[in-house]
């Protein structure tokens, strides 16, 4: 068994707190085989080295903040913990309701980190940032101390992410993806990477591997390629999606193992993927619908796609309650 | 997103109009739907056009037939098609319908070689020509500038460009242009190009111009280079600013015609909906710039997510040549 220090750590932005290089991402726990399995690759990432965790509300239907749960029973303080709430432009009261359901699903009473999930559609700044929107939420929930750090993650587009930053509202980490592919392509790396290391604000990489890994699985790249590109970059860690205990080991080994490329390696890997990068086939986030949950779609009036494995779980769920969301329990 | 019912429009539509203006109800007595100049090319163009692709959703080619005879009848001479549409379907029912009457309308289709060489261009030329039953075009396009490689891909040696001009050279077309419907950078690097188009299509509407306007940072630079201007999409592609409750179809249809084009094209796929349009477009009087600013206003919050313009926000409007051809998923596994 690896030490637990074994995975490069570092710091959170402007704060004295460190987080390790790579973070395990929520969203595929809920795709692991079961919540025995789930549980398992959290306990051997923790003992592996990994300390960041993340989560979000509207995960498979909670599923993945109740399994993260039940994995971080008594590890809970040897981990950075930050889930994400859902409100999609809706307000701070729902936004509150969410945070107490998160707090409950993951068996915590309180949070490392929350950040505003999917801030992808062109109105979302303007709707967090109105007056009862989820930035009042971010400021009461922090003053009652049930979360220690605020940000927001978004996977669309860097003019989108700016506009967030110009809100002026005081973000202690921002989370984009961030891979060889983006470098060529409506570029969070060119156009808000530099300025959120200009503010000292963390950064919280995400999709290394372009998502659900499209892109290795075509031969454009390797895993490891891809994550050491995208671990390479000046951010506080890279978050990358486990559903299956060998892709845990697999990650783990990278990171364990972890040298920096060079900027000439990652020049010569930008180039090679240039011809896929240019017209956005690997980076399916930024130019359609897949990525974006059926809660985001259902509060921005956006169509569903019928065969999203989400909304079949939403369908299921609700079949029986004739009810369209997802419902926040008191 | 359920598909949009075309009688819903004929609905609002017959509300709209029945409570619409005075002026409205004298022009619609005896006018006729105004012409405008295709540019520079010296040819006049009704300002209302027949939409291609949803000729092809008609019930049955004998209801394609119909709008045709009607929609010329009526003063309409623009048609609008493309190789892809309905796998070649929409070409040869409009083809059969214009038979003894080509000489009386404009005929454009569009090339759909998404990236690919000259050679696949000029054989699609042919097939468009056969199923259009004639020996020349009007108007040739590139269908479907959509992907930010497409520019350098149609500019490259052999590329489509270079077919467009030898087929102009070829005397099988008379105008050349391009259209897409994504992102109006895309268009604006087409035309840095300066490359001798004479048209450029491209999605105009009430909620366009405050979401990544094509009205604002394209239109006014089409202009000025003299291009024709061909709208589409006046009421969001499937016709959902008016089944959404938005706009009336009349609202929709004005404030496109009332922009500086030469020619709105609005899909039709029965004789109502036809007949809809008609009624708008006869002795149509622009909106002045105050009432386009109302209305602008008015769609704002409807326009800020680009909830209704799902052609530059999802991929449900990119077709799947397209798609394959540039290595994505098909709407099978990608709907939007």
């Amino acid at each position: 068994m690896p030490q637990s220090t074994s995975i490069p750590m570092r710091q959170f932005g402007r704060h004295d707190v460190k987080i390790s290089a790579l973070g395990f991402g929520g969203h595929h726990l809920g795709d692991a085989e079961d919540a025995n399995t789930a549980v398992r690759m959290v306990r051997e990432a923790v003992d592996g080295g990994i300390t960041f965790f993340d989560n979000c509300w509207e995960y498979h239907r909670g599923k993945t903040e109740v399994w993260m749960g039940m994995g971080l029973k008594g590890l809970r303080d040897r981990v950075f913990l930050m889930t994400k709430v859902c409100t999609h432009g809706r307000d701070k009261e729902l936004a509150m309701r969410m945070l107490d359901e998160s707090l409950r699903r993951l068996q915590t009473d309180h949070l490392d980190l929350w950040q505003i999930h999917g801030v992808s559609f062109d109105n979302d700044p303007d709707l967090f940032i109105r007056k009862d929107g989820a930035a009042e939420a971010l400021e009461l929930a922090r003053k009652q101390g049930k979360v220690r750090f605020v940000g927001f993650t978004g996977h669309k587009d860097p003019e989108i992410h700016l506009k967030m930053l110009a809100t002026g509202f005081p973000f202690d980490s921002v989370q984009m993806p961030l891979n060889s592919f983006d470098a060529g392509f409506h570029s969070f790396e060119l156009k808000v990477l530099p300025e959120l290391n200009r503010r000292g604000i963390a950064v919280l990489g995400m999709k290394p591997l372009n998502g659900h890994g499209d892109a290795i699985k075509a031969g454009a790249i390797t895993a490891e390629e891809a994550l050491r590109y995208a671990m390479s970059l000046p951010v506080a860690t890279t978050i990358t999606g486990i559903d299956k205990p060998e892709i845990l080991q697999q990650n783990l080994r990278i990171a364990q193992t972890f040298q920096p490329m060079t900027a000439a390696e990652m020049q010569a890997l930008r180039d090679r993927v240039r011809i896929y990068a240019a017209d956005g086939r690997f980076e399916l986030y930024k130019v359609s619908l897949k990525f974006d949950n059926p809660e985001a779609r259902l509060a921005h009036d956006f169509p569903l796609d019928m065969n999203q494995p989400e909304v079949k779980e939403m369908v299921r769920a609700t079949e029986n309650t004739g009810r369209p969301f997802p419902k926040v329990s008191q | 997103m359920r598909k949009p019912s075309r009688r819903e429009f004929l609905e609002t539509s017959t509300l709209a109009v029945a409570g619409g203006s005075a002026l409205m109800a004298q022009v619609n007595a005896n006018g006729q739907i105004p012409r405008r100049p295709l540019g520079r090319t010296g040819v006049e163009v009704s300002i209302l056009g027949v939409g291609g692709y949803h000729l092809g959703s008609a019930n049955d080619q004998n209801e394609a037939r119909k709008i045709v005879d009607q929609a010329i009848e009526a003063g309409i001479n623009f048609f609008d098609n493309a190789w892809e549409y309905h796998k070649g379907a929409s070409e040869e029912w409009l083809g059969a319908a214009l038979r003894g009457k080509r000489d009386r309308v404009l005929l454009m289709t569009k090339v759909c070689t998404h990236g690919r060489d000259k050679s696949v261009a000029m054989r699609m030329l042919e097939e468009s020509l056969h199923r259009l039953g004639t020996d020349h075009l009007d108007v040739w396009q590139i269908h479907e500038v959509i992907y930010e490689n497409d520019p350098d891909l149609i500019f490259r040696p052999n590329g489509a460009a270079e077919a467009l001009l030898q087929a102009k050279k070829d005397g099988k077309v008379r105008f050349i242009g391009f259209t897409g419907h994504k992102d109006p950078e895309i268009h604006l690097k087409m035309l840095s190009h300066d490359f001798p188009f004479d048209t450029v299509q491209m999605p105009l509407n009430c909620l366009d111009g405050t979401f990544r306007s094509f009205e604002h940072r394209v239109l006014s630079e089409a202009n000025r280079r003299g291009l024709a201007v061909l709208g589409m999409k006046s009421m969001g592609g499937s016709g959902e600013l008016v089944t959404h409750g938005v706009v009336t179809p009349a609202e929709a249809l004005r404030y496109a015609m009332s922009l500086p084009v030469a020619v709105t094209i609005s899909g039709m796929d029965s004789v109502g909906i036809l007949e809809q349009n008609l009624q708008i477009a006869r002795g149509f009087q622009p909106m002045d710039a105050a009432q386009m600013e109302h209305l602008r206003d008015r769609c704002r919050f409807d326009a800020s997510d680009g909830r209704f313009e799902l052609f530059k926000t999802t991929k449900k409007y990119d077709g799947d040549l397209g798609r394959s051809q540039h290595g994505f998923p098909g709407a099978e596994d990608l709907p939007a």
